[in-house]
């Protein structure tokens, strides 16, 4: 693969002062991922993966070190900054699905298009087409509470899509769900993959991280190891069969 | 685009939804305090300049033209600026003699039926029927002053000498002359032939006219067309100002209170809007989180959490509006004529605007500075039992008192947020109990506000001695000290101060003197505060008057509380002035037995033909305010009230794990739910005391700042009565430890789960 990473990180390391002791949680990461990689993280808890992907994103600030997103240097924008980067080209995906409890589905969908200038009519389209492709069209007038735990990921994830992002950085996403709803979102994050998504994705799930192109390992801060998945163990992604086993 | 279609107004929309109940009354809260504040300027101010509510009624006319014959009236309706013309009516001088004495009036033709303009306005009796002559209508402060009824006879005299005796119809209020006796002479209203028949030489009487403007503030240019207009026809001219002032009461105390009830209510506007915002912004953190995860900025939410929590603000000023609006049109339609001024309008909803904003940015930039990753889960609260608490166990004090107890204390800033919650309302109650207090002490010692003799007889046409025999002889007289009230050139002043000769030196008036002495000797004097201020003189300076072309020297001996003419007044001995002033005496001021009716005694003196006035304590011209005092105190007790719900809410969230912690280690949900009320009834019981005390402490020094400040003087203020302050102490814990019951009792009873915090 050619061409600008999507996301680069430099020598990143985060140190948390915890009553006056310094504590690092990531001490000097170096990755970069490339367009349409599926990247997973994994890591005993701890290790310091959720804090990296909370940098990537721009959530967390970094301690030294280097963030660029597509090509720009990211690290050293201002929380306004990240913000407005965050509504063009990063998504996110929360283990606690971190929907807006007061808003419909819907609505939880349409405010980031909204956030990102699309007008309303623009907004509702988008919303529409990925609750069907989701398979949640008829849940769009529902209340988040009201919804299983995967379908709340499903509508996240739907959220996370709305401003069709740059890079999708997903933390713990079936952390909390039982095994037939994980299997469901992996498969969905596996079609999204297939259809052009850059996506990094946290987990200590073996079976998420074995979706993936290339699997990176941390511990106590620090990549051990980062290998690509062999292509045999691959998934061709975006065929038909794929659509028909989600929805069954 | 829709602004509710933008991303902000679909957050908005969602959590005004979502929290119905919870908005309507921060809207209803705030509407409460600007329909308070609008009801009680209105009154302060119908209260204070009772001209503006009789112009309004009586559809009264801003010029009144006085000349000898009848003017050019269409040449006068013509003048540029002139809406409506009253008049024009002959007015004649005549005498009224009264149980022997003269007094002078003056008698207005008026048409039977009631004139559109300059409309007379009937208290009492009727009006005058063309059917039945020698019959008159009296102004209602002259009938008052002289105490005359409906059906009593009205002789006159004349300038020719004749007697008549009239029958007095009905008495009248009118917004064209002023009250007597500021102003004088005494108005009564009479048909043409009535007129005629006392004054039948045309020559000896006048032709009065009102105009009525389309522009006050245009008077003094239509007054100088008019003159113009008229040529030399003119004799004299009077303007609606003149009338206003002659009936305006001393109204900068009560502008000063009306000032003080306008802070207090504007801090509880703050109080209740900023709680709300704050508990509100606080139970969203997470969901804030959320979206600047998505891409929201600070500015952005800051901005989104302003215009949702300022508009509920907002909307609330509007209610307030039309609430203050409709009460003052169909509740108080006797008190309140014309709608409030729209300076005192503007005040309020500007300051009740900004208050709002102010109160609403900090929780709103506060949730603005959300940090975008979901809130970690709070750290479980530090501290330990106590060697108290230890010592309490140990004692076996039940453990839901100790457990409640360390509760409250354990998390400082919530606890110190509940108590100044709670504090604070307390304390502006209590300061309203004083204010209620001093106006109490008024009314039971009006000597302490210079209202020792609440009765003064004029001398009339009688002799000085005359009036003096007389009032000494009635039962309840214990004291008449002869008075005369002057007006003196004061150095560097443009304008005369009221100097006040009563008593004499050897035996004074019982002047309340808050600080110096009494005068004891010719040539001392006491001052009030606001005289002080005027000549900027201090206690032991002296002071050079004229008095009638004569100087005197008077040292300033003292301090006295003088609620009269904004306190700058002199008050000395008669004996210290000049003979052609001090004799006769203008009039005696008359002490009475202590538990004597000033009413009966006035009625018994008037009987013996004197002409007596009755002391106004200022309590009775400020009564408007207990009304206010009653409405401030239940909207503050409902904004603490409110606090407390909130300060609750937010402790039960960071509770529940506890809950369910001490449930595990055995305690009933009785024992659980005295936990909670512990935890939270001792911080109000420490919240109400701190408010109280502060309260009790402040208000006598506040109330008499504001009698500083309105001249009357310090040494006027009172703390609230033992009682009074025990009452609200404890009706104020009562009332916050049954509101706290409720939420408890909910929580003690919930099924908690022992799990990690689950978010979302």
């Amino acid at each position: 693969m050619s061409g600008t990473p999507v996301v680069k990180a430099v020598n990143l390391v985060k140190v948390y002062q915890t009553g006056g002791l310094p504590v690092p949680a990531v001490r000097g990461v170096d990755l970069t991922v490339r367009a349409g990689e599926f990247v997973a993280i994994t890591g005993p808890s701890g290790s310091g993966k959720s804090t990296l992907i909370h940098m990537l994103g721009g959530l967390d600030t970094r301690t030294s070190g280097e963030i660029w997103l597509d090509g720009k240097r990211a690290d050293t924008l201002s929380e306004s900054g990240w913000a407005l980067l965050r509504r063009r080209k990063v998504g996110f995906v929360f283990q606690f699905f971190n929907l807006v409890a007061n808003m419909t589905v819907a609505d939880n969908v349409e405010l980031p298009a909204l956030l990102g200038g699309a007008s309303p009519r623009q907004a509702r389209e988008r919303r529409e087409y990925l609750l069907g492709e989701l398979g949640l069209a008829d849940r769009a007038g529902a209340a988040p509470a009201r919804l299983s735990g995967g379908e709340q990921q499903r509508v996240a994830l739907a959220r996370a899509l709305a401003n069709q992002p740059t890079l999708l950085l997903a933390d713990e996403p079936t952390g909390n769900l039982d095994s037939r709803n994980t299997r469901d979102v992996l498969r969905l994050l596996g079609r999204v993959h297939g259809q052009g998504q850059t996506i990094v994705l946290v987990t200590h799930d073996a079976r998420a991280a074995s979706m993936a192109d290339r699997v990176v390992s941390l511990l106590d801060g620090q990549i051990v190891d980062d290998g690509a998945i062999g292509s045999a163990r691959r998934r061709p992604g975006g065929t038909a069969g794929d659509v028909v086993e989600l929805r069954g | 685009m829709n602004v509710w279609q933008s991303a902000e107004g679909r957050w908005v929309r969602a959590d005004l939804r979502a929290r119905r109940g919870q908005a309507a009354l921060t809207v209803l809260a705030v509407a409460g305090i600007v329909t308070a504040l609008i009801v009680a300027a209105t009154l302060l101010e119908d209260g204070t300049n009772p001209w503006r509510g009789l112009f309004e009624r009586s559809h009264g006319a801003h010029i009144w033209i006085h000349t000898k014959d009848v003017p050019d009236v269409p040449a006068l309706r013509a003048l540029n600026g002139v809406t409506e013309v009253a008049g024009p009516y002959r007015s004649a001088p005549a005498t009224l003699v009264d149980h022997g004495r003269r007094v002078p009036i003056a008698l207005q033709e008026t048409p039977p039926v009631l004139p559109s303009v300059a409309r007379p306005l009937l208290r009492e009796g009727h009006w005058l029927n063309a059917g039945r002559q020698n019959e008159i209508v009296v102004e209602w402060s002259f009938a008052r002053a002289l105490g005359l009824r409906p059906g009593d006879p009205f002789t006159v005299t004349g300038l020719n000498g004749a007697t008549h005796t009239l029958t007095v119809a009905g008495l009248a209020e009118s917004g064209d002359q002023g009250f007597y006796p500021e102003w004088t002479p005494g108005l009564a209203w009479a048909q043409g032939p009535t007129l005629t028949l006392v004054e039948p030489a045309p020559g000896r009487t006048e032709t009065v006219t009102g105009l009525r403007l389309a522009d006050p503030a245009a008077t003094d240019l239509v007054v100088q067309r008019a003159v113009f207009t008229l040529r030399n026809q003119v004799q004299r001219v009077s303007t609606w100002r003149e009338v206003r002032a002659s009936m305006e009461l001393d109204n900068r105390l009560l502008g000063l209170l009306l000032a003080l009830f306008g802070v207090a209510g504007l801090v509880a506007a703050a109080l209740a809007v900023a709680n709300a915002t704050g508990g509100r912004v606080l139970t969203q953190v997470r969901d804030l989180a959320t979206l600047k995860s998505l891409g929201f900025t600070a500015g952005q939410i800051t901005r989104m959490l302003v215009v949702e929590h300022g508009a509920l603000g907002l909307a609330g000023i509007v209610l307030g509006l039309v609430a203050g609006g409709l009460i003052n049109a169909f509740a108080l339609p006797d008190t309140v004529v014309a709608p409030l001024a729209p300076g005192p309008l503007v005040a309020i909803v500007l300051g009740t605007g900004l208050t709002v904003l102010l109160a609403v940015w900090l929780p709103a930039w506060r949730g603005g500075r959300t940090p975008p990753l979901p809130t970690a889960p709070a750290t479980p609260p530090r501290g330990h039992l106590s060697r108290l608490a230890r010592v309490a166990f140990l004692v076996r004090l039940p453990p839901a008192l100790v457990l409640g107890a360390r509760d409250a204390f354990t998390r400082r800033t919530p606890a110190a947020l509940t108590v100044c919650g709670v504090a604070i309302p307390m304390m502006m109650i209590t300061i309203g109990l004083g204010c209620w207090a001093t106006l109490d002490d008024f009314i039971r010692h009006p000597e302490s506000v210079g209202q020792a003799a609440p009765l003064s007889v004029r001398p009339g046409d009688l002799t000085a001695a005359e009036v003096y025999e007389r009032a000494m002889a009635d039962p309840d007289v214990v004291a008449a000290y002869p008075g005369t009230e002057l007006d003196a050139l004061v150095p560097g002043q443009t304008r005369t101060v009221r100097t006040r000769a009563l008593g004499t030196a050897g035996d004074p008036y019982p002047f309340p003197v808050a600080e110096g002495r009494m005068f004891r000797d010719q040539g001392e004097a006491v001052a009030g505060q606001g005289l002080l201020d005027l000549l900027g003189v201090r206690i032991g300076d002296r002071v050079r008057i004229t008095i009638g072309g004569t100087p005197l020297i008077v040292r300033i001996v003292g301090r006295v509380v003088e609620p009269e003419q904004d306190g700058e007044v002199l008050s000395m001995g008669i004996d210290s002035l000049a003979a052609k002033d001090a004799v006769p005496p203008g009039f005696y001021a008359l002490a009475l037995r202590p538990g004597a009716d000033p009413g009966q005694t006035r009625a018994r003196l008037q009987g013996q033909g004197l002409e007596v006035a009755q002391a106004v304590n200022p309590a009775d011209r400020l009564s408007v305010i207990r009304v206010i005092i009653v409405a401030l105190v239940t909207v503050l007790a409902l904004i603490g009230l409110a606090n407390l719900l909130t300060a609750i809410g937010l402790g039960l969230r960071d509770h529940v794990f506890d809950l369910a912690v001490l449930k595990a280690m055995g305690l009933t949900p009785r024992q659980v739910m005295a936990t909670l009320v512990t935890g939270t009834g001792l911080l109000v019981v420490a919240g109400v005391l701190v408010g109280a005390s502060a309260g009790a402490l402040w208000s006598r020094g506040l109330i008499d700042m504001e009698g500083r400040d309105s001249g009357v003087g310090a040494g006027i203020g009172r703390p609230p009565t033992p009682g009074m302050f025990a009452a609200a102490v404890l009706i104020a814990v009562g009332a916050a430890l049954l509101v706290a019951l409720i939420p408890a009792r909910r929580a003690a009873r919930a099924q908690v789960p022992v799990t990690p915090r689950l978010p979302g």
